[in-house]
């Protein structure tokens, strides 16, 4: 606010200036000196400034310079020209100005938060990096044992492989709550997905639980999803399906459309969650009856939904159990 | 040939690959694995992305200059957009660590069944009960001809070409519409491959022939 007693300070002196020797002036020094004092005020001071010091200096420059003198009328019709043509010019540079200046400022903003962007990126990477190397290691190790006959190496490999589950949905969290999770949706047939995720759980002991089917085989579901993360969301669901459901019980993945959504259906026989209130179930997954993991693979599942215009929704199961659905959009259907 | 820094990784990687090669060499830095691909010109390039000397792709692009070897990446990195680099610059497939022992097998046994075979090309492709016949462009399963769509046709023909190797959508979509505006029709590229699936498939849900790299491309098994 400095600016403001300077600038009109430096006005009324350019004023006095000119005035001790206004019989010399032609009208165009006057204009182009005031001009002068209007851009320096709106660079450092912004645009109200210029602004208001262009009305002023419109109002001096009829005044004081345009005969007859000390008054508000102009005799030469020719003058309100140059008066109005004045005050035009000091009002748009002063708003370039400004604008020029909201650009660098946007610019610079955005600079900053791409570089905060690439770091924590980098910082991933590394903590990704440090943490899979010894478990590539202690699997591909327990894989060479398990050759030989050692049935305790196939529990080493597995339980290896949680951990890495661990380790990627904890660094999938902290992405999230960095903000840092870019979605992108693409038109993505459903078949593909639930393929993928048929693929996932082939390598595993439990896979026979796993009963995957389409509501109708026939059709084909086109979403509009980002394949990656929606991947990830069915994923964890079925991950905490089958870990808290008994272990003969089997697992429902379901996918279809219905009301112009595509639906992905993740069924349970688990203890269900009705005991928390099912609001609360979604946030902090299953709280303290169940693992840290759950509930970050939930709350993960929830957040990737919402950035692509989804939900995932919650229902206890008829005789017992959960029942996930996870809500997407269709894609629009002109596709060719 | 491994490049690969961590000394137990590499221990795991030359025992899982002495079944199928006679001799495994190994380098810790991409200095020392540039000189030995150079001087020993091996069948096959294992290459981990988190070398401490030089960048992945960097070292990947030089490698692709000279060498004519698949190049499967090791690679512990989450970001599906960083394979999709190394693979635009002539990487042939990649694997995540950790990885299981029995999966990198069979990749680079793919990686090189199709190396001994791309230097004669053959004009019929078999897979399963198809029959492909490249000079005709037809498709057959035991016998009878399936139909495809032109594009449906190019999709599975540059898949099945290029078996064992994983191809990113901009390449699979540089060969299939070659020539054409780049534009907004790849994103059909998904659609086409859906269409493709049932019609060569028996389980859409469980896909034999061609298999998806989440975020990154498809990959064709069929031959293996």
């Amino acid at each position: 606010m400095v600016m403001w007693p300077v600038w009109t300070l430096a006005l009324v002196a350019v004023t006095l200036l000119l005035l001790s020797f206004r019989a010399d002036l032609d009208k165009a020094h006057v204009i182009l000196v005031f001009l002068l004092v209007i851009l320096g005020a709106s660079a450092a001071g912004g645009r109200a400034l210029g602004v208001v010091l262009s009305l002023v200096a419109f109002v001096i420059f009829d005044l004081v310079f345009l005969p007859p003198y000390g008054t508000l009328v102009v005799r030469n019709p020719l003058d309100w020209l140059a008066l109005v043509a004045f005050l035009v010019t000091s009002l748009v540079a002063a708003q370039l100005l400004y604008m020029a200046r909201a650009q660098r400022a946007a610019v610079e903003r955005e600079m900053a938060a791409r570089e905060g962007e690439r770091l924590k990126d980098a910082l991933l990477a590394a903590v990704s990096h440090d943490l899979r190397t010894p478990l590539t290691s202690i699997k591909g190790l327990a894989h060479e044992l398990s050759q030989d006959g050692d049935e305790r190496a196939a529990i080493i490999e597995e339980e290896a492989d949680r951990l890495n589950r661990l380790v990627t949905d904890l660094l999938d969290a902290a992405r999230m709550s960095a903000g840092n999770f870019p979605v992108a949706p693409q038109p993505n047939a459903l078949d593909d997905l639930l393929g993928v995720v048929v693929r996932q759980f082939a390598g595993r002991a439990d896979r026979n639980r796993l009963e995957v089917s389409l509501d109708r085989p026939d059709e084909l579901v086109i979403g509009m999803f980002d394949f990656v993360q929606t991947l990830r969301i069915v994923t964890n669901l079925v991950e905490n399906a089958l870990k808290y459901s008994p272990v003969d019980a089997h697992v429902q993945l379901s996918g279809g459309a219905e009301g112009g959504r595509m639906v992905v259906r993740i069924s349970d026989r688990g203890p269900g969650v009705a005991e928390h209130g099912e609001s609360r179930a979604l946030d902090t997954a299953y709280g303290d009856t169940r693992s840290v993991s759950a509930g970050l693979g939930l709350s993960i599942a929830r957040g990737l939904a919402a950035a692509q215009h989804g939900s995932v929704d919650y229902e206890a199961r008829a005789g017992g159990g959960s029942v996930f659905t996870l809500f997407l959009p269709l894609a629009e259907p002109d596709a060719p | 040939m491994i490049i690969e820094d961590d000394p137990p990784i590499r221990r795991v990687l030359r025992h899982a690959l002495e079944s199928d090669f006679d001799r495994v060499l190994e380098a810790g830095t991409a200095a020392a694995g540039i000189d030995l691909v150079a001087s020993e010109q091996p069948a096959l390039v294992v290459l981990d992305l988190g070398l401490p000397d030089a960048e992945g792709v960097e070292v990947c692009r030089e490698l692709r200059a000279w060498c004519v070897a698949p190049i499967l990446i090791l690679s512990a990195r989450h970001s599906e957009s960083e394979k999709v680099t190394l693979l635009d610059a002539g990487a042939d497939d990649y694997i995540t660590k950790p990885f299981s022992t029995v999966e990198l097998q069979a990749r680079v046994r793919a990686l090189l069944r199709r190396a001994s075979v791309g230097n004669a090309p053959s004009l019929r492709i078999e897979f399963g009960p198809y029959v492909m016949d490249l000079a005709g462009r037809t498709l057959r399963r035991d016998g009878e001809i399936v139909h495809l769509t032109p594009i449906e046709w190019e999709l599975l023909r540059t898949l099945a070409v290029n078996a064992g190797r994983t191809l990113t959508h901009t390449q699979l979509f540089g060969a299939v519409w070659a020539g054409r505006r780049y534009g907004d029709a790849q994103q059909y590229l998904r659609t086409h491959i859906a269409n493709l699936r049932r019609k060569i498939e028996d389980d859409v849900l469980d896909p034999r022939y061609v298999v998806t790299e989440p975020g990154i491309g498809y990959r064709f098994a069929g031959t293996s």
